[in-house]
């Protein structure tokens, strides 16, 4: 079956320190991938690199039949979140949401039905002709991924989004985003060091680490596979268990 | 409150008013028949030399057309490329150097500036001619135009470019729709300066242009060695009035908090 992206044995060095090696993965249709790794593991320089915002030292990149390994970043029809929302500070929400599509020069109509869709999908009704600077944190990372969803690209790379929101809007958008990504069949790379957070957004979960690329088929085979942060949480609950 | 702000604002309209003052006098003596010292204000005033100034072909008239094609055109130039050049200098690995160098033209005065490059626009047939003026205008307004834009760019809006074009923008969308809206507020502050800056130098245009070039303030420097005062203040007169509706119209965006 054709996968709607493929990475076969991407490297990336910078200067001695090899960031990427020899590393490769396959994205289902429709799924949602999260890779776990901690800061400086090279998480973000993996996401560029399939983004087309970086180049590998070596490798191949696929999307379906076609090697978009030589494609820029706006001819691959990947977007790439960053943690930060990053909305345009001159557009209001509506113009920041339909931005995508304004670049498709698709006709008025168009752009109203599907932005009115999706501010309807993502709860930001009443709050369209709203600056960037009027919104909470939360709302900003709504429009963001409104943004970026009302394309419907291929593929989206979320490189951790929740990373700079509180505990409970951090929840709220984790619940928000997995319904939205349900509801519009979505396939997305989600990287996070939160290993919660990586069960919670992921049909799969992968581990970075010291360049290489581990994908466990299921929670359990992540467990078995003695991944620390996640024997530290469960521990951690035990101990609140046993305490009460 | 209002005790507080009645001597502010009275201060503030004391200070206006002695800054417009020699403005005003300046345009009272452009139309003065015969003014006598000690009198403070001339006995009568006319109208024709400033009607005579659009109706007939003057060379103050010239001059005043080719202060404004020249400075329209530096500010034009040094904005648009100054903003393209900061963008390049400040993701450039060796940035510090060359914004180090983009400080060179001011280290030295304009008219030393001029003169230890006035041999190269002789040979490249630049001397005495509006071309070259405006080359070496550019010269001083260019890195200018550099080094204020240096501090739009950052990594945040490294991210930003790299967002719009994984939304599938290419590179003249991106500047279209994102970052000349974003930096709308700096590129007029930008495009203003530079343009004083043409409209009012001096040192250059009077070495490069070897005097065939007579620009406004040219003029007005001219008509001051030949103490023809009438002239003067007329030429005074037309040298401010540009600046002051450039500022007048874009008073809004100059001044007005953005984003």
């Amino acid at each position: 079956m054709v996968k709607p992206l493929k990475a076969k044995r991407i490297s990336k060095a910078f200067d001695s320190e090899q960031v990427l090696d020899d590393l490769s993965l396959e994205l289902h249709e429709h799924e949602s991938l999260s890779i776990l790794g901690r800061s400086g593991c090279g998480k973000t320089t993996l996401l560029k690199i399939l983004a087309g915002l970086e180049s590998s030292d070596q490798g191949t990149l696929w999307m379906g039949d076609k090697n978009v390994g030589s494609l820029s970043s706006n001819q691959r029809d990947i977007v790439y979140l960053y943690q930060e929302a990053l909305l345009f500070p001159h557009l209001n929400v509506f113009e920041n949401i339909a931005f995508g599509l304004r670049l498709r020069r698709l006709d008025e109509d168009a752009v109203t039905f599907r932005t009115n869709k999706m501010i309807n999908q993502l709860e930001l009704n009443g709050m369209q002709n709203k600056m960037p600077h009027q919104l909470s944190g939360g709302q900003q990372q709504r429009v963001s991924f409104g943004r970026a969803l009302i394309t419907n690209p291929k593929v989206i790379l979320l490189d951790e989004p929740f990373g700079s929101l509180d505990a409970d809007t951090r929840s709220a958008m984790q619940k928000l985003f997995k319904r939205v990504a349900d509801e519009i069949n979505i396939t997305a790379i989600f990287v996070t060091h939160n290993v919660k957070e990586a069960i919670l957004m992921g049909d799969r979960i992968a581990k970075l680490d010291n360049g290489k690329l581990t994908i466990f088929d299921s929670i359990e085979a992540l467990v078995k596979s003695g991944e620390s942060s996640i024997h530290e949480e469960i521990n951690f609950w035990r101990t609140i268990s046993d305490k009460h | 409150m209002t005790s507080i702000s009645k001597p502010k604002s009275y201060i503030a309209e004391v200070l206006a008013a002695t800054f417009l003052f020699p403005v005003a006098y300046l345009v009272v003596l452009s139309l003065a028949t015969q003014w006598i010292f000690p009198h403070a204000f001339p006995k009568a005033l006319t109208l024709n030399r400033w009607i005579s100034l659009f109706t007939s072909s003057t060379d103050l008239f010239s001059s005043l057309m080719l202060s404004l094609g020249t400075a329209l055109s530096v500010a034009t130039i040094a904005t648009l490329a100054g903003f393209y050049t900061s963008k390049h200098l400040a993701y450039h690995p060796q940035r510090n150097i060359w914004m180090r160098l983009s400080y060179f033209p001011f280290v030295l005065s304009p008219v030393i500036y001029a003169a230890v490059l006035y041999y190269f626009f002789i040979q490249l047939g630049l001397s005495g001619n509006i071309s070259g003026v405006i080359i070496a205008q550019l010269l001083i307004a260019y890195p200018y135009s550099v080094i204020l834009f240096s501090g739009f760019w950052s990594q945040r809006i490294h991210n930003i470019e790299q967002l719009v074009q994984t939304l599938g923008g290419n590179r003249w969308q991106t500047y279209k729709r994102v970052l000349l809206p974003m930096a709308q507020g700096l590129l007029l502050v930008c495009f203003f300066q530079t343009f004083l800056i043409s409209w009012f130098e001096y040192g250059l245009t009077t070495i490069i242009g070897v005097g065939q070039v007579q620009t406004l303030t040219l003029k007005v420097f001219q008509y001051i060695n030949e103490a023809n005062f009438y002239n003067a203040a007329l030429s005074s007169s037309l040298l401010v009035l540009p600046p002051i509706i450039l500022l007048y119209f874009n008073k809004k965006y100059l001044f007005q908090k953005r984003w």
